[in-house]
């Protein structure tokens, strides 16, 4: 997998217990168009505090174009930003 | 009773902090494997190396050295802006890490923390759990401390000085002899610059010769400063491991200016400018201050200090920038400046003050306006209410200082 770490706007579920779940975010392609990408199955979820800085890590699996992609997504607390980390 | 102190370092803190932080948002290259630096800004004249990688060592680049010779040592060199908010937060994580093990943590400076660990350590050794705190400190935060693991806090900080990066040393007393003695002088804690010449003279090279040296000859010398340094060569120092803040012995601020000041009106605005600074925190501390100093840095980095002792304590700003700008007429000779500081001292608390024959309700409703405008810039920020002087001066309302609570360093144990 390839480092990319770019922002993306993300719709995500957190559980009454507050648990989140990663659902589908969009990302613009090359066109500058969005691309939206839903979230099929999380593989794994762990938190990082790398610097003291809280993150959600998931590897989570998607169909692209007929396609079955895995990739790791990133929740920043400090922020509430999501990332497209690794693909 | 015997105890058990850590020391932990982190090592080149800056640059793995934000080295860290650049990988964990998608950096390609770590900071750390690359001839890079921590520096100031030099448009503002602040360039200078905060923090170094182990490779940019290797070109001879020093911490304290200014920017531009440390691109000429290393043409390639990468330099990076200092971002304080991140520095406290790694510093918080690695103290709240530690706090897991023993509630006695105290943070000496932003990137050194003593820990007491007698009586903490349940089915391991000291060894074995300093060895762990040092592993999840690499592993939980991505960066690498040294360890240092003694009976007291003097011997376990010189023990996490001697081989970097990412080690745990121990420096238990009956290793004195093997592990300490042997050193240099100029290693050991508090022998500076101005200490190291005389203790050349008086043949002490090693910290063994200094051990075994007479401590009359140390006091004739360096006055009680020797005495220090004796106990310290013997490996002596009792100090406890202090968590929380210490008392405060005096509160000060300092800038330097991004252009060279010639005249009075400038100077007296970044006086003014630095008092609104430290009078603020004084008074946000609950404090009042009996002597102010005013220190000065010209072009030719020349330093000039003067300070003077107040009729009545005071935390109110216009009296302290009036004394400011009276002990600055009196040092200033003329020549162009590039550095200022205030600094207060001899502080006491506010509950009860010696009121002067003199005062009267103008100092009165001086006290309530500061309080007012404390509250607003505490509420809406520090640029809320500036003074009309500073609007198109080109000087910061209120300036010096990084972070309110950045931990500086100290020189004491």
């Amino acid at each position: 997998m390839k480092v990319i770490m770019r922002s993306v706007d993300m719709i995500c579920c957190t559980s009454k217990e507050g648990v989140i779940t990663p659902i589908k975010f969009r990302i613009t392609d090359e066109n500058k168009e969005y691309k939206i990408i839903r979230i099929d199955k999380i593989l794994s979820r762990d938190e990082e505090k790398l610097a003291g800085n809280r993150m959600l890590v998931f590897k989570v699996q998607s169909v692209i174009n007929n396609c079955e992609w895995l990739f790791e997504m990133k929740y920043e607390f400090s922020t509430c930003k999501w990332f497209l980390y690794k693909i | 009773m015997k105890r058990t102190i850590l020391h932990v370092d982190v090592n080149s803190a800056y640059l793995s902090w934000e080295a860290v932080y650049a990988l964990q948002h998608g950096a390609r290259v770590d900071l750390r494997t690359i001839p890079s630096v921590v520096g100031g800004d030099e448009k503002s004249r602040h360039g200078i190396v905060l923090a170094k990688s182990i490779p940019a060592k290797k070109f001879n680049i020093k911490t304290g050295e200014v920017l531009w010779s440390a691109r000429m040592k290393c043409p390639n060199l990468v330099v990076l802006p200092p971002s304080y908010s991140l520095y406290i937060q790694c510093s918080n994580a690695l103290v709240n890490l530690l706090k897991e093990y023993s509630p006695l943590v105290e943070r000496y400076s932003i990137d050194e923390c003593f820990m007491d660990l007698t009586g903490h350590c349940r089915n391991k050794s000291f060894e074995e759990t300093a060895w762990e705190i040092k592993e999840r400190c690499r592993e939980e935060l991505g960066f690498t401390v040294n360890v240092g693991i003694s009976s007291n806090k003097l011997l376990a900080k010189m023990a996490s000085e001697f081989e970097k990066p990412d080690k745990m040393h121990t420096l238990y007393p009956h290793e004195i002899p093997k592990k300490l003695w042997p050193l240099p002088v100029r290693e050991l804690f508090l022998a500076g610059p101005r200490t190291i010449p005389v203790l050349y003279k008086l043949n002490i090279f090693t910290i063994g010769q200094l051990a075994h040296a007479s401590p009359a000859l140390l006091k004739q010398h360096l006055k009680s400063h020797g005495i220090t340094l004796w106990k310290y060569a013997n490996g002596i120092d009792n100090s406890p491991v202090t968590p929380g803040e210490r008392i405060i012995k005096g509160i000060g601020n300092s800038t330097t200016t991004p252009f060279d000041v010639d005249n009075k009106k400038e100077a007296f605005l970044y006086l003014l400018s630095l008092t609104e600074t430290v009078a603020m925190r004084l008074r946000d501390k609950g404090m009042m201050a009996r002597v102010v100093a005013v220190t000065i840095r010209d072009t030719q980095l020349s330093f000039f200090s003067h300070q003077r002792k107040l009729a009545v304590p005071s935390n109110n700003t216009d009296y302290l920038y009036n004394e400011a700008k009276r002990l600055f007429t009196e040092m200033w000779q003329g020549n162009p400046l590039r550095h200022f500081g205030v600094h207060l001292s001899e502080l006491t608390g506010n509950e009860f003050c010696q009121t002067s024959l003199f005062d009267n309700d103008f100092v009165l409703r001086r006290q309530s306006l500061d309080k007012s405008i404390d509250t607003i810039r505490l509420s809406h920020g520090s640029g809320a209410v500036i003074r009309g002087a500073f609007l198109h001066s080109g000087i910061p309302p209120l300036c010096g200082g990084v972070h309110e609570s950045f931990p500086n360093m100290r020189s004491l144990l």
